[in-house]
């Protein structure tokens, strides 16, 4: 049998920042977006439910939902989503529950990381590793990545309001978000 | 009521072939010829290497050539572009798409070397951001990339056109859908279950579609030239799948307009779906339907027209949820419908197929990806360069 070289058909992208990023620090007093989409109602619950959990830690709040992502559209929404990180001091990015949106979820959280905000990705455990993989591929590894339950958008409301509140402290451990009480504690 | 229109993204420049300079270097290539691409030692019989690709991930389950430096030099001695030119960046990997790469993986799927410029085309169409390669490549959904080619090298490469074209017919269109499929696989990195979440897939996925128009057999302007681009060009789709639409009752254009248009507008099609800004459809006729069509409604735009009135749901036979979703969304028009695109212009018409009639075929978007028709290249004559010179 005749053995030879063949030449590699694959491309790889080498660059990668294994860090996580900047931590959330003390809430009070900062700015924190949250990225929404229109796809899951789910996520909307959810992020209103961390919104006032935010606001008590004395946080302000903020959302930016995104919509097409081609054409003119696709253009408005890029300046946006920038316009819209200039005016805050963290992000929370979601909702990767499905691909393509994994796909937008992780590509706006590493935007938002690259410049240099605390930013966190919100996943459903369905599409976590989908989501550390689209991570490792775009460049951030390290990209912080909180992760609910899944199916989600499939349950009724209460049901999604409670898992919401359950996972609060440890969607600020992912952040690497501090109590403004504690801190003062400490 | 806000209706999001389908508009490309400004400052995008016409597209214009690249012009490329015929430079015959043979197999043993030109000074410039280098293949950067890493080695690897294995079997080159066609199993031993097909297992071998396999368990490196390289390949679609077929059986594949080994891409010796032999067989990618001789490839690239027949086109005019050199190894190291990237051609584009692909997500969601996002890495170099090189000349190389496509001519490696080109030859892994039993490409012609003459099929290189269409597949560099095919990639530029999809790799233009309001193509949103990046959901497509991630996404749940089975989408596919399927290219229409219009133009003379229809039959240099002999891409169908008539009968069977969308899949069946035997000609090696298939191996360049497929090379495009290993690209999207190798360098773009989208990968079952790991970089692709598509529930169910689609054979499109394995061999891609490629099809010709018959322009010859047309009753309106070629597809690409409509969209801006005369002479070889291909058009990108993200297409959901193939749908058939049978007709055998119709004699009228409006009739079979009103059969197609209804029968395209299904609640469950990601264009009529809350999660999706907008979408596109595109329909195939038949030459025979075409030329009934053609006869009434010698306007191409009036045909979109009609197709797009047809359609359209009403939005109170849609489920409670799905409606509300779309309400809020200020998608209901005042008429009391949803339609399925947000104007006539993006139902896009071609015509293609065996002359049998009697069937048209439906594609429908996966929604923000936008078609886009690109220039196929071919090279300038040296003599003719060194004249111009």
């Amino acid at each position: 049998m005749a053995r030879g070289l063949v030449l590699d058909p694959t491309a790889t992208r080498e660059d990668d920042i294994a860090n996580p990023g900047p931590e959330a620090g003390v809430l009070a007093g900062k700015r924190i977006g949250f990225r929404l989409d229109r796809m899951w109602r789910a996520w909307d619950w959810i992020s209103d439910v961390w919104a006032d959990k935010f606001r008590a830690e004395g946080a302000h709040v903020s959302f930016w939902r995104s919509g097409g992502r081609s054409g003119d559209e696709g253009e408005r929404m890029e300046q946006s989503l920038k316009e819209f990180l200039s005016t805050i001091d963290v992000a929370v990015v979601g909702l990767a529950n499905c691909g393509s949106c994994t796909g937008w979820t992780i590509r706006d959280a590493i935007t938002a990381a690259n410049t240099g905000l605390p930013t966190t990705a919100i996943a459903t455990a369905n599409f976590e590793s989908f989501a550390h993989t689209l991570a490792r591929r775009g460049g951030r590894s390290g990209l912080r990545v909180h992760v609910l339950p899944y199916p989600l958008n499939e349950r009724v409301r209460d049901e999604v309001v409670a898992i919401g509140k359950a996972h609060y402290d440890a969607l600020l451990d992912t952040m690497g978000a501090r109590h403004a009480v504690k801190e003062h504690a400490a | 009521m806000t209706i999001e229109k389908i508009n490309p993204a400004p400052n995008r420049a016409t597209p214009t072939p690249k012009p490329l300079i015929s430079r015959d270097c043979g197999p043993e290539g030109c000074e410039v010829d280098w293949l950067a691409s890493r080695r690897h030692e294995a079997d080159l019989d066609i199993e031993s290497f097909t297992d071998f690709a396999m368990e490196e991930g390289w390949g679609d389950g077929l059986p594949l050539v080994p891409p010796t430096d032999a067989r990618v030099r001789t490839f690239l001695s027949k086109n005019d572009r050199y190894p190291d030119e990237v051609v584009a960046h692909l997500p969601p990997m996002r890495a170099e798409c090189t000349v190389e790469k496509i001519a490696i993986n080109a030859v892994m799927a039993g490409a012609p070397a003459e099929s290189l410029e269409l597949i560099i085309a095919a990639l530029t169409a999809i790799a233009d951001p309001d193509f949103e390669l990046y959901g497509v490549n991630a996404t749940t959904a089975p989408v596919f990339p399927a290219f229409i080619v219009n133009g003379p090298i229809r039959d240099k490469l002999r891409i169908p056109y008539g009968y069977s074209c969308f899949g069946g017919a035997a000609t090696r269109s298939v191996a360049i859908g497929r090379a495009i499929r290993l690209i999207m696989r190798n360098v773009a990195g989208q990968v079952e279950g790991v970089t692709t979440q598509s529930t169910f897939g689609s054979p499109a996925r394995i061999s891609g579609l490629i099809a010709g128009e018959w322009e010859e057999r047309s009753p309106w302007a070629p597809l690409a030239e409509r969209r801006g681009v005369t002479g070889d060009a291909v058009t990108s789709f993200g297409a959901m799948g193939t749908m058939n639409i049978l007709d055998t009752t119709s004699h009228r254009a409006v009739h079979f307009l009103e059969m197609i248009g209804k029968s395209l507008a299904y609640p469950g099609s990601n264009p009529f779906s809350p999660a999706v800004p907008y979408g596109e459809a595109m329909v195939a006729l038949n030459p025979i339907c075409a030329e009934i069509v053609g006869r009434e409604m010698p306007r191409i735009e009036d045909v979109q027209e009609c197709l797009w009135r047809f359609a359209s749901v009403p939005a109170d036979w849609l489920q409670t949820l799905h409606r509300e979703q779309l309400e809020a969304q200020e998608r209901v028009r005042e008429d009391g419908r949803v339609y399925l695109t947000p104007e006539p212009k993006d139902i896009l018409v071609f015509v293609c197929g065996g002359i049998g009639g009697l069937h048209a075929t439906g594609f429908h978007s996966f929604g923000t990806s936008i078609a886009q028709t690109k220039p196929i290249a071919s090279p300038i004559p040296v003599s003719e360069k060194q004249a111009a010179e």
